[in-house]
């Protein structure tokens, strides 16, 4: 991947990566990160892609943002009811204690 | 009455045509609806230009001579064989040409063909100006006399202006009786229009059943299409999630349009799609038309995978199309990548991947009930999709860079790219050090 490609390829690829990353609703960090560890780049070149991504498609990242922070809400509520449906449950299991 | 007798169904429209081509094309047909074929109808403007009464001769005249013009209600270029071949009965070589480009595929590469046939019309109609001068005048002199005994009854015949309300009420009354059976009386009697004459409707018929059989000869090409569509589509993709009108707007279905860039050069034949279609779909109307397409036609992407080559049955046809208009579910939506929901975006396209939510929650809820008193594992509601499936993921980008991108985001732009990351001091990508 060194110099057969021209930085317009790279570039392109990282976009795909990214997309890719997307796809799994990753954030950014996070997308730095995976393609970091399984496509050996660096993290700047990934978060500076990810900014022009931005930059280029703003309104689509404003939604994908939107979404991410309600399915993070979402996953919260979930696990606060998880909580308390396991906490519920170990009350039924051992009688006499309460909750 | 008059009307109703040349009118058959397709097929024997077909079969009939192919006869009288096998025949020499000279037996069936009168010269008079050759001539005046040729000098009422402007090919170029087949569509465009509504001159309904120019169309056919009257209805008034010989029912033989109907029976061809609504034979060639198929296409234009058999219009275009019949009366250049029966003109040019004496030549020969040039009816063979003529026939050959007909021949060529009606159905397959009808965009190609009709651009050729109706060059060669063009050269063709030069050509018989030049060659039978004579005939021509004899044919200028039946038409006028046709003319004038089409109005036995003194009326002139008043130019129609087929409104979107007006052609919306003649498919209506159409699909009410069956295209193929539609017959111009029935017509005007459902529409209980009083300025309209049966001529009107049969003329306004005709093109309407010949571009009807180019749509559907197109649709097969447009098939391809689908395939760029979703590729271009998914630019539109990631707008549109933000933006509905986005979606709105490529849904609308500019039928007949062929997309964008990458185009056969098709005639513009216009949309005679169904006026209820779309708000939007304003270049339905063949008087709007003419320079360059709008939007692309999203609907071949539903129509193309929905409906069999075979012309499905007529009214089904006309509906669906915009029946298919305000559903952004359909499956062949190109706004968005195959795979992707157009609802919630982004939905994770991966098969493996459902979504994380509901995979995670589900064992997650079962855990509490099972072991009694264990120390329940926290349930792995994280969301993160898994590790493999991300590398297997990402390594499929790596090897197969050429594919497609999934969301088609518009790219940004490099030199920004590079002036970043310059800053961050990068000095060149690729870096030679991967590390």
């Amino acid at each position: 991947m060194a110099d057969s490609s021209s930085p317009r390829e790279y570039i392109h690829l990282i976009q795909h990566l990214i997309e890719e990353c997307i796809l799994f609703h990753m954030s950014k960090e996070e997308c730095m990160e995976a393609l970091f560890k399984h496509a050996n780049i660096k993290p700047v070149i990934t978060a500076t892609v990810w900014k022009e991504l931005e930059k280029e498609n703003k309104e689509f990242f404003q939604a994908y943002t939107k979404d991410r922070e309600e399915r993070a809400s979402e996953t919260e509520t979930r696990q606060r009811i998880q909580k308390k449906m396991l906490s519920h449950s170990s009350a039924a299991k051992d009688t006499g204690e309460d909750d | 009455m008059l009307a109703v007798s040349p009118l058959r169904t397709t097929k024997d429209e077909r079969q009939d045509e192919m006869e009288s081509f096998e025949n020499g094309g000279g037996d069936d047909f009168p010269d008079f609806s050759c001539g005046n074929l040729l000098d009422s109808i402007d090919f170029d403007d087949l569509f465009v230009g509504i001159n309904d009464e120019d169309v056919l001769p009257d209805l008034e005249m010989d029912p033989e001579i109907l029976a061809e013009f609504s034979l060639s209600g198929g296409e234009e270029s058999e219009i275009t064989t019949t009366s250049t071949s029966n003109e040019k009965m004496e030549e020969n070589s040039a009816k063979e040409e003529v026939d050959k480009a007909n021949y060529s595929g009606p159905d397959a590469s009808s965009g190609s063909t009709l651009t050729q046939t109706d060059d060669m019309v063009t050269s063709k109609r030069d050509e018989s100006v030049a060659a039978n001068p004579s005939a021509k005048e004899a044919d200028k002199a039946r038409k006028s006399s046709t003319q004038s005994k089409a109005n036995p009854q003194g009326k002139r015949k008043v130019k129609v202006d087929w409104t979107p309300e007006l052609h919306r009420r003649f498919v209506q009354a159409v699909e009410q009786l069956g295209v193929d059976k539609a017959v111009p009386s029935r017509i005007l009697e459902i529409m209980g229009i009083d300025c309209l004459t049966r001529h009107n409707i049969a003329s306004h018929l005709q093109k309407y059943r010949s571009h009807r059989k180019h749509l559907l000869a197109r649709e097969a090409e447009a098939a391809n299409w689908t395939q760029r569509r979703q590729m271009y589509g998914g630019a539109a993709a990631p707008a549109a999630a933000g933006g509905k009108r986005e979606m709105n707007h490529w849904i609308a279905p500019t039928m007949g349009f062929p997309p964008m860039a990458p185009m056969p050069h098709f005639r513009p034949l216009h949309v005679w799609g169904h006026p209820s279609v779309d708000q939007s779909l304003m270049p339905v109307w063949p008087k709007h038309l003419g320079p360059s397409p709008p939007p692309p036609p999203v609907t071949w992407a539903p129509a193309a995978p929905a409906h069999p080559p075979t012309p499905p049955p007529d009214p089904c046809f006309w509906h669906s199309h915009h029946a298919r208009v305000p559903n952004s579910l359909t499956p062949g939506t190109p706004c968005f990548p195959p795979h992707l929901a157009p609802t919630r975006f982004p939905t994770p396209p991966v098969p493996g991947i459902p979504p994380p939510a509901l995979y995670k929650v589900d064992p997650g809820i079962a855990v509490p009930t099972a072991p009694a008193g264990q120390p329940v594992p926290q349930p792995p509601i994280d969301f993160h999709p898994s590790k493999e499936s991300i590398d297997a993921a990402i390594g499929d980008v790596l090897s197969k860079p050429w594919q497609p991108l999934p969301l088609g985001l518009k790219p940004p732009s490099v030199d920004s790219v590079l002036v970043e990351l310059h800053r961050q001091g990068i000095s060149r990508i690729p870096p030679t050090a991967c590390v």
